[in-house]
């Protein structure tokens, strides 16, 4: 209110992150006693929060573990958050070392914190933008340094879009990416949602949200669908993220509960 | 080393072989990782997670059995086992837990003081999980922090980069990028106000392109704008080591610091009129481009930085009514004389509203036979603090300004008023003359204005003359002429006042309904040396013209007898002037007549 408009935005760390809450639910160390008060309250709420992040973090994994199967090389990460255990650089170089990641994120903290584990990795690097602006993104120095948008490139928008309220427009911002990318590009999304949940536990989950600065928006497995426009869903679809090809069927039971749904689609050429 | 359980029995693997102790390793890694999965998240795949559990089984298997007892291996296992991301209270819980209840049996194991040997190697794992996880625990949070004040610092760089973003887009102008007003005005603060430079001297050069405003319009605002910016490029060289600000429109000001007399400030006035006089092609647009200068140097001490503005500014309209294209330095009295005049000028409408002004009456007598035949009015302010001021000192003032019309409105009509007073015993009353100025005589109304004033005062037309000068007639408008006429059909005299000193073009003789010529005064003055033979030529000249042209002939600035001797054998008609009378208040005129 005070501050004039010219200046940047200030770090305030007394207000909870929602990356350091999903660090938190991870079991990482990389957040502040506000972080944890607000993931204990979600917690209250939904005493299965950090099951859906672990879940939805295995997602991710084996989502990257099959593009890299795939051939993909090049790794958007948008809202890439915290770079705790299982980054997308660690999955995709471990697998291939001449993987490149561009990892982007809003938060301040986060990128300081990118930037600092990513220090001395030619292949990877972070950029602090917002992904309403996709614009900017793919027309960023650092991103446009490592990733060559003639070449296919697998776009991660992962445990984010609940974010992203329909007001923001989320189809137009992943028509910008899409519009960006070569033919045989990939598209990773995975989001919180309401399906078959009570209203109660949705309202409790929503108001631990809105104190930080990231109120969240849940979607239908279908909307999720829909925002997948000009892109050939691989099997299953959306689904619950722990029956996107699980590593075992016993890691696929009870696969409603990860509250996460989630899918990966492919750019026509 | 650890005292080793009591006995120290031998560690024996069973019976059934190494074989059959692998496939218990798996059985016991595929229960550990279902018990401890769900704990935080593993960054890893089911199979890989059992591997590493059944390695780890198989040491804690080793350690169970050696000798001696090694805690070693045992805290080994728990370090491993965080950094494998295994990383949480419930991961141990349930690490203890599937250890105590189903490692010696999944394995086979036998010793003699097994139950022993678990304790202590599960306290050991505890211990070294427990630390493993604090370091991280502890090296996490410094992490974020460090990225926290890192992000912080960040902030700060992009808060102060704006900062500075800011601070020179509000010092500078945008179209020439030159320091604006207002760092303009912080320096030349800092230059006056900064303690222990009162003996410094400072310089003030201020610059107004000239006609600056005529290429505006006629070659539109873009080439005025790169005229601008090309002239800014040029002080900025030229004047190099100086500040250079743009205050708005085509003003430009330096600041001189540290001079050390009039001599620097005329040399950056010369250097900036030398910059500005180059050819400038603007925009396939050769331009002629002056500028006006004016300049102000002195000391510090006892000046201030608006007093220093002012007098700059001030100095600068000086060179502007000199032509442009030239610099002025301040002078003091000059800038009072100006400031006097200005105050004067203000003062009119009040002096006129509370009645400051009034009329004296000079008379013009007839050559022929000495007799009055009417008076001019003469106007005098009696200014409250500088006592009775002549027409002189601020007739001009008023016309500059425009006062006239209000001031010279209300001596028509005081004189109109006065002279309706009048009534002659005997002769014929005098008929007042009057001066209008020329805005006067372009108004619209004029005709109007006369007309309504006679009809109230009674005066009859041919008693009033209005007096106006050649240059009033310069101006081809035909509205003017038009309204003379209508004055003149009226009745009304009209006199040409100083004849033969102004522009003089005689066709105006034939348009205009002119009654009169008044010949200037200084022909006259010719007259009161015998040799002055040209002075008396041209008014016999004057006057035959005049004659030939049925228009009767006044003689302004008759002194002496001899004057009016000369005059009236010239042929002249009328005569003005001390020695028939100086201007006075109309009842001492009015008594002497009676």
């Amino acid at each position: 209110m005070g501050r004039p408009n010219w200046a940047p935005d200030e770090i305030d760390i007394e207000r909870p992150s929602v990356a350091r809450m999903y660090d938190y639910y991870l079991g990482g160390s990389h957040n502040f006693a506000v972080d944890r008060a607000a993931a204990q309250a979600m917690v209250a709420a939904v005493p299965e929060a950090p099951l859906m992040a672990q879940a939805n973090r295995a997602f991710l994994r084996r989502a990257v573990q099959f593009l890299v199967d795939a051939g993909v090389r090049q790794f958007l990460d948008i809202g890439s958050g915290i770079p705790t255990v299982g980054n997308v650089h660690e999955i995709a170089q471990r697998a291939a070392p001449d993987a490149r990641v561009v990892y982007v994120d809003v938060d301040p903290v986060a990128v300081a914190h990118s930037r600092e584990i990513l220090a001395g990795n030619d292949g990877a690097t972070i950029v602090q933008e917002d992904l309403r602006h996709p614009e900017r993104i793919v027309d960023h120095p650092d991103v446009r340094r490592l990733i060559d948008f003639d070449r296919p490139v697998a776009v991660l928008i992962v445990a984010v879009l609940h974010f992203v309220p329909d007001d923001d427009r989320p189809a137009e911002l992943l028509r910008t990416l899409r519009d960006a990318l070569a033919p045989d590009s990939w598209l990773v999304l995975s989001q919180a949602s309401a399906d078959g949940r009570g209203d109660d536990e949705r309202a409790e989950a929503e108001a631990v949200y809105r104190r930080t600065d990231n109120p969240l928006w849940i979607r239908s497995r279908s909307e999720l669908t829909a925002l997948f426009d000009g892109f050939e869903l691989v099997e299953p679809g959306v689904v619950w993220v722990p029956q996107w090809r699980p590593e075992s069927p016993e890691s696929a039971e009870e696969a409603e509960r990860s509250a996460f749904i989630g899918g990966v689609g492919r750019l026509g050429g | 080393m650890p005292g080793g359980p009591a006995g120290g029995g031998p560690a024996a693997w069973p019976a059934t072989g190494a074989g059959a102790a692998t496939s218990g390793a798996a059985t016991f890694a595929g229960a550990w990782a279902k018990a401890v999965s769900g704990t935080s998240y593993l960054p890893m795949t089911q199979a890989q997670l059992e591997a590493l559990l059944c390695r780890l089984a198989q040491d804690l298997a080793a350690a169970l059995l050696a000798e001696p007892f090694d805690l070693r291996a045992g805290q080994r296992v728990g370090a491993e086992l965080v950094a494998a991301h295994i990383a949480s209270a419930e991961g141990l819980g349930r690490t203890v837990e599937v250890v105590q209840l189903r490692l010696v049996r999944d394995l086979g194991l036998v010793a003699d003081d097994v139950e022993d040997r678990m304790a202590r190697l599960l306290a050991a794992v505890a211990t070294g999980y427990a630390r493993a996880l604090r370091d991280r625990t502890l090296d996490e949070q410094e992490s974020i922090r460090r990225a926290a004040m890192t992000a912080r610092a960040e902030a700060e760089r992009a808060l102060r980069a704006s900062e500075a973003r800011f601070r020179h887009q509000a010092t500078h102008d945008p179209l020439t990028g030159l320091p604006n007003r207002a760092l303009f005005t912080e320096r030349l603060a800092a230059a006056v106000n900064t303690p222990g430079r009162a003996a410094d001297r400072v310089g003030l050069c201020f610059l107004d392109l000239d006609r600056f405003k005529r290429i505006n319009d006629s070659y539109g605002h873009q080439v005025g704008d790169a005229l601008l910016t090309m002239v800014a490029d040029r002080f900025r060289r030229a004047l190099d080591g100086h500040l250079v600000a743009r205050l708005g429109g085509d003003a430009f000001v330096v600041l001189i610091e540290n001079t050390g007399g009039t001599r620097d400030v005329i040399a950056v006035a010369e250097a900036a009129l030398a910059a500005v006089h180059e050819p400038a092609l603007v925009a396939g647009h050769e331009v002629a481009v002056t500028a006006s200068v004016g300049l102000v140097e002195r000391q510090v001490a006892g000046t201030s930085p608006g007093e220093l503005m002012r007098a700059a500014d001030c100095t600068m309209h000086w060179a502007k009514s000199a032509g442009g294209d030239c610099w002025e330095l301040y002078d003091a009295e000059r800038h009072h004389r100006q400031l006097a005049r200005q105050a004067l000028s203000a003062a009119i409408p009040a002096a006129l509203e509370r009645g400051e002004f009034f009329l004296d009456y000079q008379p013009l007598a007839s050559l022929r036979d000495g007799r009055l035949i009417g008076v001019e009015a003469l106007v005098r302010w009696r200014h409250p603090q500088l006592g009775v001021l002549r027409p002189d000192s601020f007739i001009d003032l008023a016309e500059e300004t425009g006062l006239i019309v209000p001031l010279g409105g209300w001596v028509l009509a005081e004189a109109c008023r006065a002279a309706g007073t009048w009534s002659a015993s005997g002769g014929a009353a005098p008929f007042v003359s009057v001066n209008l100025a020329v805005r006067q005589v372009h108004r619209p109304g004029l005709v109007q204005e006369v007309r309504t004033l006679l009809r109230h005062t009674g005066l009859p037309p041919e008693r009033l003359q209005l007096e106006i000068t050649e240059s009033t007639m310069m101006s081809t408008a035909e509205e003017p002429v038009r309204a003379l006429r209508v004055l003149a059909d009226l009745g009304v005299r009209i006199a040409i006042d100083d004849f033969g000193t102004g522009y003089c073009n005689l066709a105006y003789l034939r348009d205009l309904p002119v009654t009169e010529l008044k010949v200037a005064g200084e022909f006259v003055a010719g007259l009161r040396t015998p040799e002055a033979r040209a002075d008396e030529r041209i008014l016999a000249s004057l006057v035959s013209l005049a004659h030939a042209l049925d228009l009767t002939v006044t003689a302004e600035g008759v002194e002496t007898a001899g004057q009016a001797e000369r005059l009236r054998a010239i042929g002249c008609d009328a005569g003005q002037g001390w020695h028939f009378g100086r201007p006075e208040p109309a009842d001492r005129i009015l008594a002497r007549l009676s």
